[in-house]
């Protein structure tokens, strides 16, 4: 008989783990970028613009509400709507949408294996493309006052 | 050992199929996003690209326009959903909570699409 | 006192089940004496604090055991060079603690399937000429089971389920390379919501791996492979 005791032996005594570090507390983990890897930064920028979306859905029904309320309560809105900050941050909500879009095809590609290879120059690529758009949305908006 | 859920919990399974869905509907808003934001901010001559009440109840009464935009509003909810779902299961609630996730949700989309759908039926009717 | 250009601070994880809640100690160990964080790791066995829990053993990121976080990534403690004054030295995370910098590996290991062989005949020989028509041998088994990869991973920081990095990698390489495993079981094992579906494409794993294993190009391609098996109807979950 083997004079080696394993963990699974009915006689050894097995220690109780201690604490399991994490990146952070809850869903902070996931916003550990401290390696600076593109991989990450477009995995945590996902979430954030995917759950600001998921708001701006809502609010973006609620506001639309106020056409139920007639020509006065819209007009209302769009009075606050044309102004410089507002503009902004519709600018805000299409860099969301399209860093949301992109990635997503990147993650679409991707997580397909069909770009496995070429993450990174896929996520390049496609944020120039989207910081293009993004430009020239915001001059066009800004430049509608 | 890995912390382990008990066997006899039941856990939403449907992450496989939930994937590919959540990449099919994602691939449709490419489009319809361009176009619901193009034609939201970059048509009419006005700030912002915002329409007027009256402008709105036009654009709404188009019945392309109409179903155009109810599609968009059913595969936006449909991803918004299933974009929820995939992070509230990765923060691994407890079994009584995550069974929940899936019919809350589902009911969540249910109600935002109904009411998208009157609001833009209600609109359209009063152009 | 803080570091001089002669040494370096070593902060220094600690936990001990014994003794309460973990805590940092401190370590000035002279810089010749810290050209890696290993060196550094023990010197402060000798000459700091011999209790101080720690697991080596190749010296030269062969073996995948002195795993931590150095400064808060990733990285083998025996090729990790001491390139900062204030070197804050954890255990890796997602894998509980058992002492000091010395996590319980089970964890890790428990994630891989039942089908997963302890041990495996290489057919390698270093002294084996390459046939004509063969460029290079491609090592299969670059994987060390040091188990950065699952540190890395975001999404193993908040759900224990997911099987992990390393144990699909390993599932993916079965797949290149079957010698007689049963495919279909680990494709199904893998196809799961806590296996490859679970993966959301941060390429951590791929970025902590010392051993140039690419476990998130891995899953992507076994994704594809389940993907395949899923629309062809021979889906192995089916």
């Amino acid at each position: 008989m083997s004079a080696v005791r394993g963990p699974d032996d009915p006689g050894a005594v097995r220690r109780a783990p201690g604490p399991v570090l994490r990146k952070g507390p809850g869903p902070t983990a996931w916003m550990d970028v401290r390696r600076g890897a593109v991989g990450h930064w477009a995995f945590s920028l996902n979430r954030v613009t995917g759950l600001g979306l998921v708001f701006y859905l809502y609010l973006h029904l609620a506001v639309l509400s106020m056409l139920l309320r007639g020509a006065g309560a819209w007009h209302g809105f769009l009075r606050v709507a044309t102004t410089p900050a507002f503009l902004g941050l519709d600018v805000l909500l299409i860099f969301g949408l399209l860093f949301h879009g992109l990635n997503g095809l990147r993650v679409a590609l991707v997580g397909t294996g069909l770009a496995a290879n070429r993450q990174r120059a896929l996520f390049w690529s496609l944020m120039t493309v989207g910081a293009i758009a993004l430009i020239g949305a915001a001059l066009h908006l800004i430049g509608s006052e | 050992m890995a912390i382990p859920r008990t066997p006899e919990e039941p856990v939403d399974t449907s992450r496989p199929s939930s994937w590919v869905s959540t990449a099919l509907t994602g691939m449709a808003l490419l489009i319809l996003v361009t176009v619901h934001m193009v034609a939201h901010h970059f048509v009419v001559k006005e700030v912002g690209g915002l329409r007027t009440y009256d402008q709105v109840l036009a654009y709404v009464s188009n019945p392309l326009i109409l179903a155009i935009e109810a599609t968009f509003l059913v595969v936006v909810t449909w991803h918004a959903m299933l974009g929820l779902r995939a992070v509230i299961l990765d923060l691994a609630l407890p079994a009584r909570l995550e069974r929940l996730v899936r019919p809350g949700l589902t009911m969540l989309g249910v109600l935002t699409v109904t009411y998208g759908l009157v609001l833009l039926g209600t609109l359209a009717s009063r152009a | 006192m803080s570091a001089t250009a002669q040494t370096r601070r070593f902060r220094v994880y600690r936990y001990a089940r014994e003794d309460g809640p973990a805590r940092f100690d401190e370590f000035d160990v002279p810089a010749a004496e810290a050209g890696t964080v290993l060196e550094g790791l023990r010197w402060i066995e000798v000459h700091g604090d011999p209790s101080l829990a720690i697991r080596h053993s190749c010296f030269h990121a062969s073996c995948g055991t002195c795993g931590v976080r150095v400064n808060g990534r990733e990285g083998l403690a025996c090729v990790t060079p001491v390139d900062t004054d204030t070197v804050t030295v954890e255990p890796v995370a997602n894998i509980p603690v058992l002492a000091d910098l010395v996590v319980d590996m089970r964890a890790f290991v428990d994630r891989y399937p039942p089908q997963h062989p302890l041990l495996r005949d290489s057919e390698a020989r270093p002294e084996a000429d390459v046939p004509e028509g063969i460029d290079a041998y491609e090592r299969f088994e670059d994987c060390i089971e040091c188990g950065l990869c699952l540190s890395a991973c975001p999404i193993a920081a908040t759900d224990d389920r997911y099987v992990g990095p390393a144990a699909l990698a390993w599932a993916q390489r079965v797949l290149e390379e079957p010698r007689g495993a049963d495919v279909d079981a680990i494709l199904a094992w893998a196809d799961d919501e806590h296996g490859a579906w679970q993966c959301h494409a941060a390429f951590q794993c791929t970025e902590a791996c010392p051993s140039e294993v690419f476990p998130a190009q891995r899953i992507m391609k076994l994704r594809r492979e389940l993907t395949k098996r899923r629309l062809s109807g021979s889906s192995p979950s089916s």
